[in-house]
């Protein structure tokens, strides 16, 4: 009997590049307890934020409440003792992240939104644009940095913004809006200097010929084909630099340019410098040790994201 | 002189005060050593000092700040001063011969001069020969502060006080540049009979001017230094007191030394009754000053200055509040470590009031006392006592500090505002029946936005929730914190009174009409009673009928509540045992002449820090 071999098909699934990714960063078992931090910390701040909107009254976020004697170490009452005016140093804590991890967000969100476009456009017009943002950057990267930040938030402080164009009305810049606007304004070089050096890379490329030769526009090339293939940049940039920007709000904080009638990090770390010659060390010690604790966490996450997604750049 | 607690640390100065306390630390180890090294080559005694603030010049007429007013009294001098030892304070001739006589109108005063006073040796003079002091060194110096061209922030002590003053200040201001002002213009109520008499003309009467003459801006000047040195003078003081100049590195430290031809003046023989048995008249009639040389050593902050003290490097320190527990223990008393080291603690009250003043012209708190009271009551004045001074004050519920004459013990009851969070939250709900509904979110304006401030605010923000008010806490910088004073534009702010002179008219006009901001009258309070008085008050002479119209002034004003009076400050220094004859004054300026060094026992301290060791 002549058996004809039977036709099998294979049919082999591709894996996407962000499929291909994530496969990579989940096989990262210290990345994922990184992650899991991270999203504590997240949790932590979505529920003051949910609790804030939902006018709950949960204890342990209260922070301005005195629940004992002033400067009491920590102990089973005090889990991180309390601070001069016997508030709990743990429930400042953990307000604290809502401060930081709020004024990082924005101040990343609003760097990227200034620094991606810009970029691109330099990159991908190059000439007299390009000119323009490579002499913009080039003059702002030249002013230190933190004293870059404390010029800008002292100009925005106490002043307010006219958003009637949008139906908000005005807007008084105070406290935290001040210093993720202040973060956020000046530190949008870095991921500039990045898009534009990766635009100019793909434009050469042949999908770019190819939609220039469809007659795409500028704008359409830019932000359907140029940022979407650069994006990954972004998301490393955003977690590698959501760590430097919550510790620039500490450093503004602690300089008391900060958030001023909640509790942060820095101002925590400012007001505990005081206490510290005293030996009222657990103040210093709760806030320093939840800022190791996020900066660590990003910084892992933040390495691994960067070796997933882009493994050519993996640091050997 | 307006003050506000802890405005050395704007946060503006934060980040230049964190390179710049590290150069002067650099610069104080370099120069302690230098000091040191010195300090036991030579037989001369030296007094050692430092201070944490800048020395902004030298020049009496426009000198304004602490640090350098300390400094220029060593060497310049006015017509009169305060007793050393003496208590209650009490003036005395310094460069007058007598106290003026006052005409019957209390208009005139008629002031002699001391006759052989010679300004210190300087190039400025001819053949560099210090000349004798004349009236018109006075009347010459006044003008000067009272020329436009020279910009003196001290014109207020003159301001529409001295006939034909204000006119010659007009008359300035006709003149195109500094050099066309004639100051042989004669001002009318500046007369000089002859080189050694000095006639004042009032326009009103002024009891008040003889302290004003012994406020270090109304130093005589000589004509010849201003010309010779022109703008330089804030850093060549040619004085006639007990010290001179000898070298002023900018930002390290300043060097004066014994004024050799300094007149024969001699320490004081009497004092209080305990002065004899403390040893503080054993140097009774002996020639000023008693010792060659004074080094002021300028740091920026605190902690180097405090290591400086306690490596007995300088002589007396204030007690910075991060030592504070190094140096005093529990009970109020030196800890081992300063009874260890010799040192000695002593203490005085300061002339000074702080509170947290109501906007008397805000439609929320202006107009509801019940409100203001309810503020007051709610904060525990002990508590703020005890977390931010470490105790050194006393609390306060009236304006009068109790360093003053006319301080009224029974002030507490009077302002019915002692802490009682019951009697708040009553005065609250009564609040909220005038205001014709609930409270609105107050603000309370801090003048500064560093940690110490924002403690206050906080502890002032929980005091007030506990009552049931909203209170938000505005920080800013001084000078944005002046602005919203001046335009009247806060509500609640936080403030402090140091009385430039002792009498309690210096803290009584603060309330008076005429004063509103941008005026001393922060509170832009207003009682037509209480101005019917205080005019009455500030052109009476001493006596106790005016004290019994202070206390009544005061009390009508505290029953308006324009403020939450918190606290009057308590000074406490530390003194090394080599140091004798240390009386703090709360008033007078250029002590250091009193001081007596006792160089064996400086010399042994290195000794006894190593046995400590």
């Amino acid at each position: 009997m002549n058996n004809a071999p039977e036709k099998i098909t294979v049919i082999i699934k591709g894996r996407s590049y962000w499929a291909d990714s994530m496969g990579r960063l989940r096989r990262r078992k210290l990345a994922m307890g990184a992650l899991a931090v991270i999203a504590a910390y997240l949790a932590i701040v979505l529920f003051i934020y949910a609790a804030q909107w939902t006018s709950l009254d949960i204890p342990i976020l209260n922070w301005g409440q005195k629940i004992g004697a002033e400067y009491q170490p920590p102990s089973r009452n005090a889990i991180f003792g309390t601070d001069f005016l016997g508030r709990s140093v743990f429930r400042k804590t953990l307000y604290g992240a809502r401060v930081s991890i709020t004024v990082a967000f924005w101040a990343s969100i609003i760097s990227l939104a200034i620094g991606v476009p810009l970029g691109a456009a330099a990159g991908y017009f190059r000439g007299f644009i390009d000119d323009v943002i490579v002499w913009l950057y080039t003059t702002l990267s030249s002013i230190p940095y933190i004293l870059l930040i404390l010029a800008f938030a002292l100009v925005l402080r106490e002043k307010s913004l006219n958003l009637k164009w949008l139906g908000v009305g005005k807007v008084e810049l105070s406290g935290i809006a001040t210093v993720y606007l202040a973060i956020g304004l000046t530190s949008w070089v870095d991921i500039c200097r990045l898009i534009r050096g990766e635009v100019m890379k793909h434009k050469e490329r042949d999908y770019i010929l190819a939609a220039q030769s469809y007659g795409c526009g500028s704008s359409r090339i830019i932000f359907r084909h140029l940022i979407p293939n650069v994006f990954h940049l972004i998301i490393i940039s955003f977690s590698l630099r959501f760590v430097s920007f919550i510790q620039a709000e500490v450093i503004l904080s602690f300089l008391g340019l900060g958030e001023k009638n909640n509790p942060s990090w820095g101002a925590m770390i400012d007001a505990a410098r005081l206490d510290l010659p005293k030996g009222y060390w657990w103040e210093m010690t709760a806030a320093t040790v939840a800022i190791f604790l996020i900066s660590l966490a990003l910084n892992v996450f933040g390495d691994a994201l960067r070796d997933s997604l882009d493994p050519k750049l993996k640091v050997q | 002189m307006c003050y506000c607690r802890d405005t050395e640390s704007l946060t503006t100065r934060r980040t230049t005060a964190i390179l710049s306390g590290l150069l002067s630390f650099v610069l104080l180890i370099t120069s302690g050593c230098d000091l040191a090294s010195r300090q036991t080559d030579d037989n001369t005694t030296t007094i050692y000092g430092a201070y944490t603030a800048k020395v902004r010049g030298l020049d009496p007429g426009d000198i304004g700040d602490t640090t350098s007013s300390i400094i220029a009294s060593q060497m310049l001098e006015c017509l009169y001063q305060y007793h050393y030892l003496k208590r209650p304070y009490e003036l005395i001739p310094c460069l007058a011969e007598d106290m003026p006589t006052v005409s019957a109108d209390g208009l005139t005063y008629t002031i002699k001069i001391k006759k052989g006073v010679y300004f210190t040796d300087d190039v400025c003079f001819a053949d560099g020969k210090g000349r004798e002091l004349v009236a018109d060194d006075f009347v010459f110096a006044w003008k000067r502060i009272a020329d436009i061209k020279y910009l003196s922030k001290n014109w207020w002590i003159f301001d529409n006080r001295i006939v034909g003053l204000d006119e010659f200040r007009e008359y300035t201001k006709t003149c195109k540049r500094a050099a066309d002002v004639d100051y042989s213009k004669e001002v009318e109520g500046l007369q000089m009979p002859d080189k050694y008499t000095l006639v004042i003309k009032l326009k009103k009467p002024w009891p008040q001017i003889v302290y004003l003459l012994a406020h270090l801006p109304t130093a005589p000047i000589a004509k010849e230094a201003v010309e010779y040195y022109g703008k330089d003078i804030i850093n060549h003081p040619v004085g006639t007191g007990p010290y001179k100049l000898k070298r002023w590195h900018k930002g390290s430290y300043i060097e004066m030394v014994k004024n050799p031809s300094f007149r024969d003046e001699y320490y004081p023989s009497e004092g209080e009754e305990a002065d004899a048995e403390f040893g503080i008249l054993a140097d009774a009639g002996r020639k000023l000053p008693l010792n060659d040389r004074i080094i002021m050593v300028l740091v920026q902050e605190t902690p180097p200055l405090w290591f400086l003290f306690m490596q007995g490097k300088i002589d007396v320190s204030g007690i910075p509040k991060d030592n504070f527990a190094e140096a005093i223990d529990f009970r109020g008393g030196l800890t081992d470590t300063m009874k260890n080291r010799n040192i000695r603690l002593l203490t005085f009250r300061d002339p000074s009031t702080y509170w947290l003043g109501f906007n008397m012209e805000d439609e929320a708190v202006g107009k509801n006392l019940p409100l203001r009271k309810a503020i007051s009551c709610a904060v525990d004045r002990d508590k703020y006592i005890e977390l931010f001074t470490n105790n050194r004050a006393e609390a306060a519920y009236g304006i009068i500090p109790p360093l003053m004459k006319t301080y009224n013990p029974d002030i507490k009851n009077i302002s019915e505002t002692s802490y009682d969070p019951q009697k708040a939250i009553e005065l609250v709900k009564e609040a909220e029946k005038i205001h014709g509904g609930k409270l609105p979110r107050l603000r309370l304006s801090m003048p500064g936005t560093d940690a110490v401030f924002r403690q206050y605010g906080e502890f002032f923000k929980l005091c007030f929730s506990k009552v049931g008010l909203d209170v938000e806490i505005d920080y800013m910088d001084w000078p944005t914190f002046q602005n919203k004073i001046k335009t009247k534009s806060a509500q609640l702010f936080s403030l402090g009174w140091i009385a430039d002179y002792p009498d309690e008219e210096n803290f009584l006009q603060l309330f008076y009409s005429k004063n509103k901001s941008p005026g001393p009258n922060n509170f832009n309070y207003f009682n037509p009673e209480f101005d019917r008085l205080y005019e009455q008050i500030c052109v009476m002479g001493d006596s106790a009928e005016r004290d019994a119209l202070y206390r009544r002034a005061e009390k009508i004003a505290v029953k308006d509540c324009p403020a939450v009076f918190l606290s009057h400050g308590v000074a406490y220094i530390l003194v090394h045992d080599w140091v004798h004859n240390t009386r703090p004054h709360a008033f007078g300026y250029g002590l250091s002449q009193y001081r007596r060094v006792d160089t064996a026992k400086r010399a042994a301290y290195d000794e006894l820090l190593r046995s400590l060791k």
